[in-house]
């Protein structure tokens, strides 16, 4: 693996990269390679290291890839260089709770 | 073919560590159980707060737990201390379990022995003979083919899925083709990772019960009727970038590489001999999870940390790897093996994956883990499908 700032699991199917910086900042335009090429993604936020960034758009209730599969659903709208994390998508597994609370978009 | 030098038991299993064990058979000996291993060279004491008051096939399960460590190879000799008498956790039952193997076994019963100062003066001379015959065994060789090598992960973040576990993968791999057998646990952590494994099982029954019994699992939570984040991902998973169960499951699943899986077992079962990848029913608990793979007779474990971790096995020697660099620098005095060069693009995941077995092998032969100098012993804990009554 070379080094990279963000680095996609699936390069095809993927719509999150994980960050691999300790110094992303909002607005920062990093390159991500995913779809055979190196696209620019700038950030609308601070990143922490090892957190993840979205490359892709993303609709409420659509589903997050990574490492090609489905590793839940955004609770919101998710917009290319947003912070992807448990503020804006859910699991969709183990959830005792899905039927007796409701969730919504912390934003 | 690698070889490595273990000790050989009765039993044929080959062992990494020779050890004394003082075991609690129930929670009312731990404390004569800690006097008699504070006066034991080398001596390792197992005490825990079960072992009576318990719904039956909870406490079946504890005393597979605690008769399967002292079988483990590792253990050469054990001394079992009850206080009155149990059902099933008690030194006879138990000592006839554990005399399957062939080892050095002793008993005390402190009410027998008459109280606890007693039985700490019976104990600690029976520990002594142990001990000491124990001190003439020797190496001998033994192969790869008789290893069964512990998967495991913790304190997972975001470099874990992409790092050390997909490196774990690979040492499993190797291991694997030579003639070994790895342990995949952790069920509510591989809770979306189902595809993946299941197009490695032998056989459709074998697929079948992969989603069977991570669907079990699955149902003890929704029987809960709580959300489980917070608790799955854990708090320092959610510090380290992992959003949900999904995302560390899908992670997590990578340590068992591309073998075949051979079947799914249950809590502290031994496997069978077949090589392969054997799935193991444990929870997520760290502790609770790597006791059940010590207690099926795994010698060596490897536990890969994204945030850096504590957790070492008494019994089964426990070799933490990270990939990633802060928690190495952070976490260092109990991480083992550093391999953030994967991320740095200075290690390929094969490369990574030969550095761990080297560890392995060495680990096997002797060389101690930085958590095993420590006396950090934080990885002991026996997991319950019932309820104290």
């Amino acid at each position: 693996m070379s080094v990279k700032v963000a680095y996609v699991v699936d390069e095809f199917k993927d719509n999150v990269a994980t960050i691999l910086s300790n110094d992303i900042k909002k607005g920062m335009t990093i390159p991500v390679t995913f779809d055979g090429k190196e696209h620019s993604v700038t950030v609308n936020s601070d990143i922490p290291y090892g957190h993840k960034v979205a490359i892709r758009p993303i609709k409420q209730g659509e589903t997050i890839w990574k490492y090609g599969l489905s590793i839940g659903r955004a609770l919101c709208d998710i917009e290319v260089g947003d912070h992807v994390h448990v503020h804006n998508i859910e699991p969709m597994r183990g959830r005792g709770d899905l039927h007796s609370e409701k969730k919504g978009c912390a934003f | 073919m690698t070889k490595w030098y273990g000790f050989r038991r009765p039993d044929g299993q080959v062992g990494c560590r020779n050890y004394t064990l003082i075991l609690s058979a129930t929670i009312y000996a731990n404390s004569t159980v800690e006097r008699v291993a504070n006066t034991i060279y080398g001596a390792i004491p197992i005490t825990h707060h079960l072992g009576r008051c318990q719904t039956k096939s909870d406490l079946k399960m504890t005393f597979d737990v605690l008769c399967g460590l002292a079988k483990n190879p590792n253990v050469g000799g054990v001394v079992i201390i009850d206080h009155f008498r149990e059902e099933l956790c008690n030194i006879d039952d138990m000592a006839h379990e554990i005399s399957k193997t062939g080892k050095l076994i002793e008993t005390v019963n402190i009410r027998d022995a008459g109280g606890v100062l007693n039985a700490t003066a019976e104990a600690t001379r029976k520990a002594m003979y142990i001990t000491r015959e124990l001190s003439t065994y020797k190496r001998e060789e033994a192969d790869i083919s008789e290893l069964l090598f512990g998967l495991n992960c913790g304190t997972s973040d975001t470099t874990s899925g992409i790092a050390s576990n997909p490196a774990l993968g690979f040492c499993s791999d190797r291991i694997i083709r030579e003639g070994g057998r790895s342990i995949l646990a952790e069920f509510p952590e591989l809770m979306g990772a189902e595809p993946w494994l299941k197009e490695k099982a032998v056989n459709e029954e074998v697929a079948r019960k992969i989603d069977e019994q991570i669907s079990a699992y699955e149902q003890r939570i929704f029987a809960t009727g709580e959300d489980i984040r917070g608790s799955q991902p854990t708090g320092d998973n959610i510090a380290g970038g992992l959003s949900t169960i999904e995302e560390k499951s899908l992670g997590g699943a990578k340590k068992s590489g591309s073998a075949p899986i051979q079947d799914v077992i249950g809590y502290a079962e031994v496997p069978g001999k077949k090589p392969g990848v054997y799935m193991m029913y444990t929870p997520g608990h760290g502790a609770e999870s790597i006791t059940g793979i010590a207690a099926a007779g795994s010698q060596v474990l490897v536990f890969s940390t994204g945030g850096g971790h504590t957790i070492a096995h008494p019994l089964m020697p426990t070799i933490k790897i990270t990939g990633n660099i802060n928690s190495w620098e952070r976490m260092n005095d109990t991480v083992d093996l550093d391999l953030s060069g994967i991320l740095a693009g200075k290690l390929t995941l094969e490369e990574a994956g030969d550095l761990i077995y080297d560890e392995v092998v060495a680990t096997l032969n002797g060389k101690l883990t930085k958590a095993e100098i420590l006396l950090e012993r934080t990885g002991f804990a026996i997991h319950r499908i019932g309820i104290s009554i």
